[in-house]
């Protein structure tokens, strides 16, 4: 459970935060395509993270809303013409930005219990984890939709035709070395039985 | 004390390296996993854990961080990985990590606390750059004029 003091310090620094990130989002040279995007909605993408931090970051959410907030979020990224390391790159971004802002309390007053502030970082740690994760399936989703793209080995006939060639390559490594014939040259005398 | 913590975790890179390969094994959703030889799988799993004081401290961003990854994410997508199993897999690789140490019970004073953060802060960086850089590979090598 997240400690009340850690969220309203995000809480109430959301505006100032949200602007700080998007801020930082523009201008690096890794998120480049955002800047072709509405300022105002990538705003209050952000914004919605801050303001609802503790919401975010329950533990019951990690499956269900997480999941298909972020899964949408990679299709609607791709549709917008933004590259995949590009949005990886601004959740970086923006997780970055959150845990300074939460683990500098640590170093100017202290105010904040070490305790807290470990376990706020697991939980920032997982949410992005599993932001990353799903925008990532909602990308994969779509270049399967529109390029037809799929990993090989998704197809359980190149899985099964990739393990037989693994069983191969095993079988091969337990044959015993076999010893190389012997080579009788002039001189050399056959002993036969 | 985050050196006690590094220290400790690549004094057990053995144990762990072949604990992580048989999860990656037996994860349905790393299934892909299963099709690479199992010795060079727990060999480079084995490399990062045993030298994990020499790469959290590189820079992520440039040398070979970035050209380990960037490889990476090409070798896979020829061998036929899907990306999220890529991504799946170095979170797991991370949890695995920060488990351990929690499950070593070496931080309950303020001052290992403190080592805490600053292991999670270094591993973070370095995960989130090796996801990023594994992505730019793979997305680079499919060839075709994504967007």
């Amino acid at each position: 459970m997240l400690t009340r003091k850690i969220v309203d310090l995000v809480q109430n620094n959301a505006t100032e935060l949200s602007k700080a990130i998007v801020k930082q989002i523009l201008n690096h040279p890794t998120t480049k395509s955002y800047r072709n995007i509405d300022e105002n909605a990538l705003f209050q993408m952000i914004y919605d993270i801050c303001s609802r931090f503790s919401y975010w970051l329950a533990e019951d959410n990690e499956r269900g809303e997480v999941k298909e907030h972020y899964r949408n979020l990679g299709k609607h990224r791709f549709e917008q013409g933004i590259s995949l390391p590009e949005v990886i790159s601004a959740l970086y971004l923006t997780k970055r930005k959150l845990w300074e802002f939460i683990s500098a309390d640590r170093d100017v007053n202290s105010s904040l219990d070490l305790n807290q502030i470990l376990e706020t970082s697991f939980l920032l740690v997982r949410f992005f984890d599993h932001a990353v994760l799903h925008v990532t399936e909602g990308f994969e989703e779509k270049l399967k939709e529109k390029y037809g793209y799929e990993a090989p080995l998704k197809d359980p006939k190149r899985f099964a035709e990739a393990m037989a060639e693994k069983e191969k390559k095993m079988e091969v490594m337990k044959e015993e070395p076999k010893l190389p014939e012997l080579c009788f040259t002039k001189g050399m005398i056959r002993l036969e039985g | 004390m985050l050196e006690k913590m590094i220290e400790m975790i690549e004094k057990n890179a053995s144990s762990m390296a072949e604990d992580l390969k048989e999860r990656l094994l037996n994860n349905p959703d790393t299934k892909s996993f299963q099709t690479l030889d199992d010795k060079a799988l727990y060999e480079d799993i084995h490399a990062l854990y045993s030298r994990l004081g020499y790469w959290l401290m590189r820079d992520p961003e440039k040398g070979d961080v970035r050209s380990y990854y960037t490889e990476l994410g090409k070798r896979r997508r020829m061998d036929g990985f899907s990306l999220s199993e890529l991504v799946r897999s170095l979170i797991l690789m991370k949890r695995h990590i920060w488990d351990t140490v929690l499950q070593k019970g070496i931080m309950d004073a303020p001052v290992e606390l403190n080592s805490g953060i600053d292991l999670i802060t270094y591993l973070n960086r370095f995960f989130d750059f090796a996801i990023y850089y594994t992505t730019l590979g793979y997305y680079k090598s499919l060839g075709v004029n994504l967007t």
